[in-house]
């Protein structure tokens, strides 16, 4: 077993004692689907509640002063970086899948139809929106701490806001590489999958540079 | 391999606090005491042993290992106790050893089993309902389980009653026994030190003031008492710490200047005498 998946699988058991409490996290999501009769918001919200629990590792970390069995551990820090990421992307896919699930079902027997397209996009926005929260927040809580660092999370909503705001004001229909990109959804899905890869292998970077010069 | 642990020249700085090209070698199947009184800088110095603090400057081999450059290697065969325990409040002993042993490809369960069965730990009870000795006793048996040869200690008997402190210190006694293992332990506790180490390095204000045997270390220093009148001034250019009395004085000199003060009365100094005599600073005091 590589150091990686160690180091991953190690960040479960300090999650492992409060699954419940990020499971009922999942709960509330459901309710927004059903209210909202779309599968797209429910997903979003879902997603948006997954990323808010990845500081739990962290809270538990630094509640227990477990930065000093992790300067122990014979594993490098790296690893212990890629480990925590892969835990929280495991995290975030597993939620996506439960609401995948979930929201069809509840949104079926209020007789909603559901499309094929319908789970694509919204599996593919759920992973995007995962991404954008926390590839911002995990650097922020490596370099300040799970308190500090959450405000890390405000960065990416506060950027949508901004991108909306811009958009808005912005003769959209002249750009005709916007044009092009809008009215191709699987060119959309595909950029944004490569544009969510782009930004956890930037994330990692950063992460694991905070990590090597943070003091225990 | 004979030294299981070289220090050379380690120096760090921190704002209002310098530790300043401490060195020594701790060689295998001994124990070595690191003193100091609070803040002298013994913390820092294993802290960067372990490479959780970055050094201005120095190198640290463990096991033969850099500490930087081969730091797994240098890690895999290293335990470490602090002050208060490090695995999570919620893990149950079992989970404890579920999240640990994969990182330790020697690690040994049944040896697990049989060193909580010995410390008395149940594997069923969560790491919060242990006591602080208990919990000195599982982060102990973690490092037995995967055959540490280096166990190194950060103030693990404060905050520990006297029975818990003479349990621990017949452990340690154990573990160097085969020869084949060795322990550097901080404390500020040194009538542990009396007892069970070998070798003592002595951290007073970022200095190294000592490094080398117990029994050397003890046998440098001297106690000299007298009467006021007897306090002269060659004394004082000699003395390395002092305790004045309305009746007289007692003081601490290096063995080596005893020749001159003959005259005086004379005792063997423990090393919490010399410790507390040199951290003064030859300062005065009531």
């Amino acid at each position: 077993m590589s150091n990686i998946w160690k180091s991953a699988k190690l960040d479960f058991s300090l999650v492992k004692p409060y699954v419940k409490t990020i499971c009922f996290t999942m709960v509330l999501p459901v309710v927004f689907a059903a209210i909202n009769r779309s599968l797209l918001t429910g997903i979003s919200f879902a997603m948006c509640f997954i990323a808010m629990t990845t500081g739990y590792t962290f809270s538990i970390t630094e509640k227990n002063s477990m930065e000093r069995l992790y300067g122990i551990l014979p594993i490098r820090k790296s690893d212990m970086v890629i480990g925590r990421y892969i835990f929280i992307i495991i995290m975030g896919l597993t939620a996506l899948i439960f609401s995948l699930i979930a929201h069809p079902v509840i949104l079926t027997i209020l007789g909603e139809s559901i499309s094929i397209f319908d789970y694509i996009s919204a599996a593919v926005t759920g992973i995007f929106l995962f991404a954008l929260y926390t590839v911002f927040q995990l650097p922020g809580y490596y370099r300040f701490g799970s308190i500090k660092g959450r405000v890390f999370m405000y960065i990416p909503v506060a950027g949508f806001l901004i991108t909306l705001l811009l958009i808005t004001k912005s003769p959209v229909g002249e750009s005709k590489l916007l044009f092009t990109v809008i009215n191709f959804p699987i060119l959309l899905m595909l950029l944004a999958v490569i544009f969510v890869i782009a930004m956890y292998v930037v994330s990692i970077l950063v992460s694991i540079k905070i990590l090597k010069n943070k003091e225990m | 391999m004979n030294d299981y642990l070289e220090v050379r020249n380690l120096s760090k700085s921190f704002e209002g606090f310098q530790l300043h090209n401490i060195t020594f070698t701790l060689p295998k199947g001994y124990i070595m005491g690191l003193i100091g009184p609070n803040g002298s800088g013994k913390t820092t110095t294993i802290k960067l042993i372990l490479n959780m603090l970055k050094r201005t400057s120095g190198e640290v081999k463990i096991l033969g290992f850099d500490n930087i450059a081969s730091e797994q290697e240098a890690k895999r065969n290293l335990g470490v106790v602090f002050d208060s325990n490090y695995f999570s409040d919620e893990w149950k002993i079992s989970q404890v050893e579920k999240s640990v042993s994969a990182f330790y490809e020697n690690w040994n369960t049944q040896k697990f089993s049989e060193t909580l069965k010995r410390f008395h730990i149940q594997p069923s009870k969560k790491v919060k309902e242990l006591s602080k000795g208990m919990q000195m006793k599982l982060m102990l048996a973690c490092a037995f389980s995967y055959d540490a040869k280096l166990l190194i200690l950060d103030e693990p008997t404060s905050g520990l009653d006297p029975v818990s402190r003479d349990e621990l210190l017949h452990i340690l006694s154990e573990y160097i026994e085969d020869g084949e293992h060795s322990v550097l332990f901080s404390t500020h506790i040194t009538g542990d030190l009396e007892r069970a180490a070998d070798y003592i390095t002595y951290i007073s204000y970022g200095e190294l003031f000592f490094s080398g045997g117990k029994d050397e270390f003890i046998d440098s220093f001297r106690i000299v008492k007298g009467g006021c009148e007897e306090l002269s001034t060659d004394l004082g250019k000699k003395m390395l710490g002092i305790r004045n009395f309305s009746t007289g004085f007692e003081a601490l000199i290096k063995t080596e200047d005893l020749k001159q003060f003959a005259h005086l009365n004379v005792e063997p100094a423990t090393i919490d005498d010399i410790v507390v005599f040199t951290s003064k600073r030859g300062e005065q005091y009531e």
